[in-house]
C-alpha cells in the first residue's frame, strides 16, 4: 500500500476516533497534548487502526507510538510487511 | 500407598474456565476447603503427589507441598490415583487390593489403584501413558463416582458442604476477640471464631440456619451480618458487608457489600457496596464500587453459561451469577449479566448496561466492545503490584504461566476482538 494511502486513512480513523476535524491533524501532531486522546481513546485507536487496516499490532509498542507520523510510520511496517 | 492426584483430561479441565485456566481443579473450593483437601482428607493419604498441565506445573510447584508432575513417583510403591473431579464424599474406594480402574462410561479415569507389582508392567513415562496402559491391561469397572462438572457445581452445593465442612473440623467457641456489643443468634455450637480474629462491636453473627466458622485473623468491622453457612478465610476482612447464607471466603479478602452463596477463591477484593450471587470469583480480582452481577433471570428459566465464547451451557439451575477469572478488574459500577464468564487477566469499563455474558481473558471490555487495551505487560505490571501489595510474588513461573494461558486463549479473545473493532468503526 502506498504510504499516502495510508497517511490518509490514518487521519480519516483519528479523526473518528478522536471526534476532530481533518484540519486539526497533521504528521505533528501528538495525540494527547494535541489532539486530546484520553487512554482509553487511544486502546480505541489502535482497534480502529487493526480494523481499518486489517492488521493486529503489538498493543505495547503501539501504545508507545505518540505522533500522527509516527503513526503512519508504525502502520505502515504492519501493512507493508 | 502413595496417592496421585490427576488433573483430569483438558476437555472436563475447560468445563472449570476460567477458574481453571491458572489452577488445578482441586485448588478450587467448596465449603470451608479445596476439593484436594476433601479427597486428601477421604483417602487418609500421608504420602500424597499430582500432575497437572505442563503449561503450570512450574506455577503450581511454588504452591504445593505435593511433588508436581514427577514421573519417579509412579514407582515404588502402591498407587492410588485419583481424578481431582472426583467428589470426596462418594469415593469410597479401597486403598489397598488388587489393581483396578474405575472408568465412566465415555472411558475417562476417574480412579486408578495400582499394586508396586503391576507397576512395572506398565508405561510411567507420564500419567496419561501410565492410565492408558492400565486401563489396557488392567481389570478396569465402570465406576459410578460422582463428579464436579462444572464450576457452578461447586456454588450450588456450597451451602450444604459448608455445613458438613463445619462438622468434619469439629470446631467451635470462641479463640479470637469479640467486643460488645455483639449478637450472636442461634447456638453457640455452630459459631467459630478462630485465634487472632476481631469482631468489632455492632456485627450480628446468625447461626440460627447454618454453621459459621471465622478463621484465624479475620477482622469483622462493625454493621456486618453474617449469615450461616458460612466460612471466613485467614486474615480476610469484612467491610459492614451484608454477608448473606452460604459464603466462602477464602483467605485474605476484602469483603464489602451484599454476597450471596458465592466462592472467593482468595487474595480478591470487593471492597464496597454491590451485589455477588451465586458467583465464583478467582484470586486477586478487584471488584470495583457497585460492581453487581444478576443471578436470577426475570422469567425464572435456567441459566446458561457460554464457557468457550461460542456456545450456552444449559447449567440447568435459575441461581447461577457470574465466574471471574483471575486478576481481573472491573471498574466502577460495572453490571454483569446473569451467567456471566469473566476470563482471566480482562478489565472491564462499564457501559452503564449489563455487559455481555462472555468476556475473554487478557481482554479490555471498553465503551461497548472487546478490545486488546495496553497489551499483557500492563496486566502483568498490575498484578506485580497487586501481589506485592498482599506480600506475594509474581514470579517468573507465573509469568511463564500466563504467557501460555494468553496463547491458549487467543483464538476465542480474536473473535471477539474482530467483532468489537468493526463495531467500534460502525458507531
Amino acid at each position: 500500500m502506498e504510504k499516502s494511502e495510508i497517511t490518509e486513512r490514518t487521519i480519516k480513523v483519528t479523526c473518528e476516533v478522536l471526534n476532530v476535524t481533518p484540519d486539526m491533524v497533521t504528521p505533528e501532531s501528538d495525540f494527547v497534548f494535541d489532539l486530546g486522546a484520553e487512554s482509553t481513546q487511544s486502546v480505541q485507536l489502535v482497534a480502529a487502526f487493526d480494523e481499518e487496516f486489517d492488521i493486529n499490532m503489538d498493543a505495547e509498542d503501539a501504545l508507545e507510538v505518540q505522533t500522527v507520523g509516527n503513526a503512519i510510520e508504525f502502520i505502515e511496517k504492519y501493512v507493508n510487511k | 500407598m502413595r496417592m496421585i492426584l490427576y488433573d483430569g483430561p483438558s476437555e472436563k479441565r475447560a468445563n472449570f474456565h476460567p477458574l481453571s485456566l491458572s489452577r488445578p481443579i482441586w485448588e478450587l473450593r467448596c465449603g470451608m476447603t479445596t476439593l484436594a483437601e476433601k479427597l486428601i482428607a477421604k483417602v487418609g493419604a500421608t504420602d500424597i503427589a499430582c500432575f497437572v498441565e505442563a503449561y503450570m506445573a512450574d506455577s503450581y510447584r511454588a504452591k504445593t507441598n505435593m511433588k508436581v508432575n514427577d514421573t519417579a513417583t509412579l514407582a515404588g510403591d502402591d498407587l492410588l490415583i485419583v481424578n481431582g473431579r472426583v467428589k470426596a464424599a462418594g469415593f469410597d474406594v479401597a486403598t489397598t487390593g488388587p489393581s483396578e480402574v474405575g472408568v465412566t462410561d465415555d472411558g475417562e479415569v476417574l480412579y486408578a489403584r495400582i499394586t508396586a507389582d503391576d507397576l512395572p508392567k506398565l508405561k510411567t513415562g507420564g500419567i496419561e501413558e501410565l492410565l492408558d496402559s492400565a486401563k489396557a491391561s488392567l481389570p478396569t469397572i465402570t465406576a459410578e463416582l460422582a463428579t464436579w462438572n462444572y464450576t457452578w457445581d461447586l456454588v450450588l452445593a456450597n451451602p450444604e458442604q459448608l455445613t458438613e465442612d463445619f462438622k468434619s473440623a469439629g470446631r467451635d467457641g470462641i479463640e479470637g476477640a469479640v467486643e460488645q456489643p455483639n449478637a450472636i443468634r442461634g447456638s453457640d455450637k455452630d459459631v467459630f471464631i478462630g485465634a487472632g480474629a476481631v469482631i468489632h462491636p455492632m456485627v450480628v453473627i446468625d447461626a440460627e440456619n447454618g454453621p459459621v466458622y471465622l478463621d484465624e485473623d479475620v477482622e469483622v468491622h462493625p454493621f456486618t451480618r453474617i449469615e450461616g453457612p458460612c466460612y471466613v478465610g485467614k486474615k480476610s476482612i469484612l467491610l459492614g458487608a451484608k454477608c448473606r447464607e452460604g459464603n466462602s471466603i477464602g483467605p485474605v479478602c476484602r469483603i464489602g457489600g451484599e454476597v450471596e452463596e458465592s466462592i472467593i477463591q482468595g487474595y480478591s477484593n470487593k471492597y464496597h457496596d454491590g451485589f455477588l450471587g451465586h458467583a465464583y470469583v478467582g484470586e486477586w480480582v478487584n471488584l470495583g464500587a457497585l460492581t453487581t452481577n444478576s443471578d436470577l433471570k426475570n422469567d425464572y428459566s435456567d441459566v446458561s453459561v457460554m464457557l468457550d465464547g461460542r456456545r450456552p451451557i444449559d447449567t440447568g439451575s435459575t441461581k447461577v451469577g457470574s465466574l471471574i477469572g483471575d486478576h481481573t478488574k472491573t471498574a466502577i459500577g460495572t453490571l454483569l449479566n446473569t451467567g456471566s464468564y469473566v476470563g482471566a487477566m480482562a478489565l472491564i469499563m462499564p457501559t452503564g448496561k449489563p455487559l455481555p455474558k462472555f468476556i475473554p481473558s487478557f481482554a479490555w471490555f471498553l465503551e461497548g466492545v472487546t478490545t486488546k487495551g495496553f497489551g499483557k505487560g500492563k496486566l502483568y505490571e498490575t498484578a506485580r503490584i497487586a501481589m506485592s501489595r498482599r506480600k506475594c510474588e509474581w514470579t517468573e513461573d507465573e509469568q511463564a504461566m500466563w504467557d501460555a494461558i494468553f496463547e491458549m486463549t487467543a483464538p476465542i479473545r480474536d473473535d471477539a476482538l474482530r467483532r468489537g473493532r468493526r463495531k467500534m468503526l460502525k458507531k
